[in-house]
């Protein structure tokens, strides 16, 4: 039986039908203020590889993780899964990113995967982390159904000690801490009314990111106890169309808690929403036009703080007002403001061999601000020549006052195959 | 009196039908229940400079259900296209994005966008409503030997069509379009379009299809290759999932 299994199988996967694509993506990235390098680690590869057999396909995408200054090569294998399509929808399983919501980039209620903020500024998939998991959707009419489960929590991959990241972070240590292992789950239900789509969502996980959830005693000090806390998230997101303009919208309502025992417990419970709303509009010249809102709204937190007296000393425990909150789930752009504004302006010309993009993000509610825009151009087909620019302004105290630094030129090529 | 109206019925007997009813014929003469296709599109431009994009389509109902999934170039490999079309709706098209890895409704109101950055617009790519048009039937031409009906065709405001007009060459055997000329809202010359057909299966099947946008002296040419038709291809077919996965055969 063993022997007949091996030739099975190889005859399996030779009638199945193997396809391949990826790109060679080499880029540096200079300070816009003395153009020196910044070490960061950069995605240089990538290659998807999969198998189709009947109404079975395996798909892996993986990718080589370089840093110019350091030298050395790693390989990231970023997904790998299997799907089985039968007639009433799909079924996946294995390490997979998933992407709800409706809106670009920013969606609050898109809490399956971890953020990888080493990539944070990228769009789309290539920011986030695949995560082993199971999901099924099933179609029926206009109408899907997805249900998704995750065994085993991930937290968002963070840049911890590295200088030149725009954002300092110092790696936790041992003061983070796993906490409980609960499976994840969500559920979506999408459907098309008129000429909208609409759908609901529900998530039930553990924040993606850390926070201080209490102390811990030791013989005569304290420690600060980190950990992810356990949140739900009710989403609903919107996709209509008025005239020629196009909305999307979303808003996530996030209820979070800490579960976590500990000597001295100063964070119980919070909610939360988050929003994001955008509207496109293509002109006659075919520029995509893109205003997106972000925002966020703490409703409600239940916690406490130290107050330190003028020699930096705890003194007393403090009710936590609501903008003391740290939210550990949706959008990353909430740790930057309460409201912000997003535009894009992007066209293409010479059949697409040219595409010209600005954006800009602005803190309605602190003076700071990002600009950016980029070329793309290629001069034959499959390869393209990118140039980017992203500069960061701030006044004081703000977060993008201490990321001027990080303003930068980007530059690369990007070879298809 | 009597002398008008023998007048009238010899001039109608003379020129057969009128302009909607061949356009009537046109739109009720046998289609193929489902079609598929691979299709090369090149684009090029008034230099002279071509690129070209390769792509696999499946559609059903006359063209009103279509999925299209791109090969090429290879950095668009993988997005798809799907488009259903409604009678009492707005139509519904989406693309799946795999670098996003997100299926993304897209507005079909734009007719006029260009698809893919060719010369052919939305409003190109589907089925004209019979009735969302006034047609007038001019005299009958020779395009290539081929004998023609040529019709004007200008648009209803309920088609909210982008062009004021369309001239149309219909061979008479067959009843396809042999080639059209299309105006824009300012009534000018705006597109030249000339078509190849095929038979197969009774049915007079596009092969090829040219379009010059004159204004933007500006030419796509598409071709189509591995033709199928009434291969009994399943309406589940389109359905979001189905983007995601590249055909097969």
């Amino acid at each position: 039986m063993k022997r007949l299994s091996f030739p099975f199988l190889l005859i399996s996967l030779v009638s199945g039908q193997w396809n391949y694509s990826g790109s060679f993506q080499p880029i540096t990235m200079h300070r816009t203020s003395d153009l020196s390098n910044i070490s960061l680690p950069f995605r240089i590869a990538e290659i998807e590889v999969g198998f189709s057999k009947g109404d079975f396909d395996f798909t892996t995408s993986s990718v080589v993780e370089y840093r110019w200054t350091g030298g050395n090569a790693e390989f990231d294998l970023r997904e790998a899964y299997l799907i089985w399509y039968p007639s009433w929808g799909e079924v996946k399983l294995g390490k997979q990113i998933h992407a709800w919501g409706a809106v670009d980039g920013n969606n609050p209620t898109d809490n399956l995967n971890p953020y990888d903020y080493y990539y944070m500024f990228l769009a789309g998939a290539d920011r986030k982390i695949g995560t082993l998991s199971g999901s099924v959707k099933y179609y029926w009419n206009d109408w899907q159904l997805e249900a998704v489960v995750i065994p085993e929590h991930e937290p968002n991959r963070y840049p911890f000690g590295e200088d030149d990241f725009p954002i300092a972070m110092d790696d936790p240590g041992d003061f983070l801490t796993a906490g409980e292992t609960l499976a994840e789950y969500g559920m979506r239900v999408q459907t098309t009314m008129g000429n909208s789509d609409i759908s609901l969502s529900f998530f039930s996980g553990r924040d993606r990111g850390f926070t201080l959830v209490g102390y811990k005693y030791y013989i005569d000090w304290a420690t600060p106890v980190l950990t992810y806390r356990k949140t739900d998230v009710i989403g609903i997101d919107i996709v209509t169309f008025f005239g020629d303009l196009t909305g999307r919208t979303e808003v996530g309502y996030f209820n979070t808690n800490n579960n976590h025992t500990t000597d001295i417990k100063t964070f119980n419970d919070a909610a939360y929403v988050q929003f994001a709303s955008q509207l496109e509009y293509t002109t006659t010249n075919d520029i995509t036009l893109m205003i997106q809102l972000i925002g966020n709204d703490v409703l409600a937190v239940n916690g406490s703080t130290y107050a330190y007296d003028e020699n930096g000393n705890p003194t007393e425990l403090i009710a936590m007002n609501e903008d003391e909150l740290q939210q550990g789930m949706g959008t990353p752009f909430a740790m930057f403001t309460d409201l912000g504004m997003f535009l894009s302006a992007t066209g293409n010309y010479w059949d697409n061999a040219l595409e010209i993009r600005i954006n800009t993000f602005m803190d309605l509610e602190d003076n700071q601000a990002m600009l950016g825009g980029g070329v793309s151009y290629s001069p034959v087909e499959n390869l393209d020549l990118e140039l980017s620019i992203t500069q960061f302004y701030g006044a004081e105290g703000t977060q993008f006052k201490t990321m001027e630094d990080f303003s930068h030129i980007q530059i690369g090529l990007k070879y298809s195959f | 009196m009597k002398k008008f109206i023998f007048g009238i019925i010899s001039i109608s007997f003379v020129l057969g039908q009128t302009g909607y009813e061949i356009a009537k014929m046109v739109d009720e003469k046998p289609t193929p229940k489902d079609l598929s296709n691979k299709t090369k599109m090149v684009l090029t431009n008034s230099k002279g400079k071509s690129r070209t994009n390769a792509m696999v389509s499946k559609s059903t109902d006359g063209n009103k259900k279509q999925i299209i999934w791109f090969i090429e170039p290879k950095d668009d490999k993988g997005v798809a296209f799907l488009k259903i079309e409604h009678d009492d709706k707005d139509d519904e098209m989406r693309m799946w994005l795999p670098a996003f890895k997100k299926v993304r409704r897209i507005s079909s109101k734009k007719k006029g966008d260009s698809f893919m950055g060719s010369d052919l617009s939305y409003e190109d790519l589907s089925s004209r409503e019979l009735d969302e048009n006034k047609y007038n039937r001019l005299d009958d031409e020779h395009v290539d030997e081929v004998d023609c009906y040529v019709l004007e065709i200008i648009p209803k405001p309920e088609a909210k069509s982008t062009y004021t007009k369309h001239i149309s060459w219909i061979a008479k055997d067959g009843l396809y379009g042999v080639k059209e000329e299309s105006f824009d809202k300012r009534g000018e010359l705006k597109k030249k379009k000339s078509f190849t057909f095929q038979k197969l299966k009774n049915y007079y099947v596009i092969k090829k299809v040219f379009v010059e946008d004159v204004q933007k002296k500006h030419s796509t040419e598409v071709t189509f290759s591995d033709v199928q038709v009434d291969t009994g291809i399943d309406e589940n077919l389109f359905q979001e999932k189905n983007l995601k996965r590249l055909p097969h055969n």
